[in-house]
């Protein structure tokens, strides 16, 4: 009778070790993939300039590389990042690099975050500098200080502006562009209606009257997502209260509730009640903002300058292609500081994951080499209409040929000086609450005054902690 | 030991490895996480013990309240409209001869596709200029509503896109009880002369309780803990006003400002409304309709 028994026994134990033994058999094969690293082929190999070494010999690994450039208006930088990869793979023996695209918002306030706190971010990864998102990784010890290594690359006073990636001095991440954000207009509506480019807020106004009462949004707005409405609030923060408010937040030398920040929030909000905006914006994409404005819908936009390259490529442009103009936000009446700086943002670029091993490490190098280089920069310049993140020489940035990035740097040039966005300055509770505000505000559930109340409490409570 | 199957041990070694993994996977994390609803945690930095103030904090802000509201009205709309609804629907289609198996399988088609594409493909429909919905009020002379962008038509529009999505599947569930009463009773009742709707009424709908008893439960539990729809339609927007708690956790817990401290909080608020009000459910209502204690 205990036959049975028995051999009910034996079978359970058998298959349970069995589905152990799978278990541990997966354990064994990635520690023999991750542990022995081949000294011999992969060290040493610095800055993998040499790339002499027959790569069939190294033993193959592969390193995680995590980027936003996903979609048709991405394709040019795409394409850079694939030849950098491409490159950086041929001069590092064994080297494979696994792309994982994933659109930028849910990367940046989804995906990241939670890998972050998990421990096992991606080895390189799209990210943004500042107190939010860089600097609250570097405190956390979760990325690679790249100071040695740009150091050793002999890059390191190339950069325009680390400052958003700086902690006590060293560097956790570099930017791969610089940006400004102002007006994108269509030069025929403009043409149509007899408006030339304002250069005072009367002008502007003026113009997106006319566009009105033409039956054409004067500016496309998509705030499903809240970031897109605060680039203009942001710069308008920066006309009203000065340049230096931005930076003041935080410093608590500013506050969001003093009469000048409000105002920039209450000329937002006449706006809206104007109907000058898209209508039903708060349902709309940030891709639907660029739509409204590619087809005609509306006269103007407020967006980044990494918009440029769409407006000369006829497949996203259509007949819109090279027909589209730039203008800053021009001076405000009454507004404080210097009325000519424009918003300039040296945030997105690539981080790295402070858990490398050797190799690994020699991949980052190779990778910082062939993406911060003079010529990837040119290209960035030339094919993506990219502001450079790092000094060129005077005749690399002659050779820039699109009008509407001529014009965008011309701006830049003109301008007095910059202003960072607030989105990396203060900290992501503040934000966060920007982002809740503005929405409301859009919605008419709360009016200037209430908006920058409620702003002001939260970054009082921050300030306290800090 | 001639039945071994009678033996207390073998039971308890066939389900040893269920409940092994059960409490490893389940039990444990529960557990051991709820931990964290009491400190701050970031997942970053270090931190601390706050005792019950991510509770307060949840209950405190106005945002909580509202999606706590909006949770109860997914409940009363798919107690209250769906489910006659669904009843009816099971009635009509039991009724009809030719074609069951095909209205069966069209209203349950939904169900089994992804909500992802629900929530794209009713995007479409909801679209304000071009969208097929505006266009037919078009024609009734009606201006175009924006469905999901304007706070007080977001709700309905994602509670309709909710319903279409799972009423076939309960449909489906209320025609096999149906479909399951012996014809002997409606015979009698044909032959006693009960019209169509008497029979319905009478004999169909008192003998399916207990089935719309379950599908009650499940809605009420479903209520408590949708999320998914919200989150590709709308994220909670816009200003919240489709917040339900589970997009809330989310919203809070992930994103700009993780704190999964406050998230792991808001998760043993769900957990602890869900359980009350099916329990609830369970101890009023869904016992008598089950039977046996009339």
């Amino acid at each position: 009778m205990n036959k049975r028994l028995g051999i009910a026994i034996l079978i359970l134990i058998v298959t349970l070790s069995a589905a152990l033994a799978a278990c541990g058999s997966g354990k064994n094969e990635n520690a023999a993939n991750g542990g022995s690293p081949g000294p011999s082929t992969g060290g040493g190999n610095g800055g993998g300039t040499s790339g002499s070494e027959p790569s069939e010999d190294a033993e193959p690994f592969t390193v995680s590389l995590r980027h936003i450039q996903i979609g048709e208006a991405q394709k040019f930088r795409k394409a850079i990042l694939d030849d950098v990869v491409k490159k950086t793979e041929e001069e590092v023996p064994g080297l494979k690099f696994e792309l994982d695209g994933v659109e930028d918002q849910v990367n940046r306030f989804t995906k990241l975050p939670a890998e972050m706190a998990a421990g096992n971010p991606p080895k390189i990864f799209d990210l943004f500098g500042g107190a939010g998102d860089a600097l609250k990784y570097a405190k956390a010890g979760r990325l690679l200080d790249v100071t040695p290594i740009i150091e050793e690359l002999g890059i390191a006073d190339k950069f325009l502006n680390l400052s958003q990636f700086t902690l006590d001095g060293n560097v956790y991440g570099l930017p791969i562009g610089g940006s400004t954000e102002g007006f994108f207009y269509n030069m025929p509506l403009f043409e149509k209606y007899n408006i030339k480019v304002p250069t005072t807020l009367e002008e502007l106004e003026a113009a997106a009257e006319t566009l009105k009462q033409n039956g054409i949004t004067p500016f496309a707005m998509g705030s499903k997502g809240a970031w897109v409405p605060l680039m203009l609030v942001n710069t308008l923060i920066g006309r009203y209260a000065g340049p230096d408010a931005i930076d003041g937040f935080p410093a608590g030398t500013h506050a969001w509730n003093s009469p000048e920040v409000t105002a920039a929030f209450a000329k937002y909000e006449e706006w809206v009640k104007k109907g000058y905006f898209t209508k039903g914006e708060l349902g709309l994409e940030y891709a639907d903002m660029l739509n409204q404005f590619v087809t005609g819908k509306a006269g103007m936009m407020f967006d980044g300058s990494w918009r440029s390259s769409v407006f000369r490529d006829p497949e996203q442009a259509g007949e819109l292609t090279g027909k589209v103009g730039f203008f800053p936000m021009p001076p405000v009446p009454g507004g404080k500081g210097d009325q000519t700086f424009v918003n300039g943002n040296y945030s997105n670029g690539y981080g790295f994951s402070a858990d490398l091993n050797e190799r690994e490490r020699t991949a980052v190098k190779a990778f910082i080499k062939n993406m911060y280089s003079e010529e990837m920069q040119l290209r960035g310049l030339l094919e993506d209409g990219v502001l450079p993140s790092m000094k060129l020489s005077e005749d690399a940035l002659g050779k820039v040929e699109d009008p509407l990035v001529k014009q965008i740097m011309e701006v830049m040039r003109q301008a007095g000086g910059a202003f960072s966005h607030f989105d990396s300055t203060v900290p992501s509770e503040v934000y966060k609450e920007s982002e809740a505000q503005i929405q409301k505000l859009i919605a008419g559930q709360a009016t200037a005054e209430q908006v920058t109340e409620a702003l002001q409490k939260v970054q009082q409570e921050a300030n306290a902690k800090s | 030991m001639k039945h071994p199957m009678r033996n207390p041990w073998i039971y308890t070694l066939f389900i040893a490895p269920t409940l092994i993994l059960y409490g490893l996977f389940f039990l444990w994390p529960m557990v051991s996480s709820s931990y964290y609803a009491f400190t701050d945690w970031n997942g970053l930095e270090n931190y601390r013990f706050v005792g019950w103030s991510n509770f307060a904090r949840a209950f405190g802000d106005p945002d909580f309240r509202r999606a706590i509201v909006n949770n109860l009205i997914f409940i009363g709309f798919s107690v209250f409209v769906q489910i006659p609804l669904i009843v009816l629907f099971a009635l009509l289609i039991a009724s009809v001869k030719r074609f069951r198996g095909f209205y069966k399988t069209t209203v349950f088609v939904p169900s089994i596709v992804s909500t992802s594409v629900i929530g794209i493909l009713w995007g479409f429909i909801y679209e304000p200029e071009v969208g097929p919905l505006n266009r037919l009020l078009a024609l009734f002379g009606a201006g175009p509503i924006y469905w999901l962008a304007e706070p007080k038509w977001a709700l309905p529009a994602v509670l309709i896109t909710n319903a279409w999505q799972w009423m076939g599947f309960y449909i489906v569930l209320v025609l096999a009880a149906i479909l399951a009463i012996p014809r002997e009773i409606h015979e009698a009742a044909i032959v006693d002369g009960a019209s169509g709707w008497q029979r319905a009424l009478n004999i169909t709908v008192p003998l399916i309780l207990p089935v719309i008893s379950v599908v009650v439960m499940l809605s009420i539990a479903g209520g408590m803990r949708v999320v998914d729809i919200v989150l590709v339609m709308t994220k909670g927007g816009p200003v919240g006003a489709t917040e339900v708690m589970a997009s809330y956790m989310v919203n809070e817990a992930m994103g700009i400002d993780p704190n999964y401290g406050f998230g792991t909080a808001i998760a043993l608020i769900i957990f602890t409304f869900a359980l009350v009000l099916t329990s609830l459910y369970q101890m009023t209502f869904g016992r008598r309709m089950q039977g046996g204690e009339f």
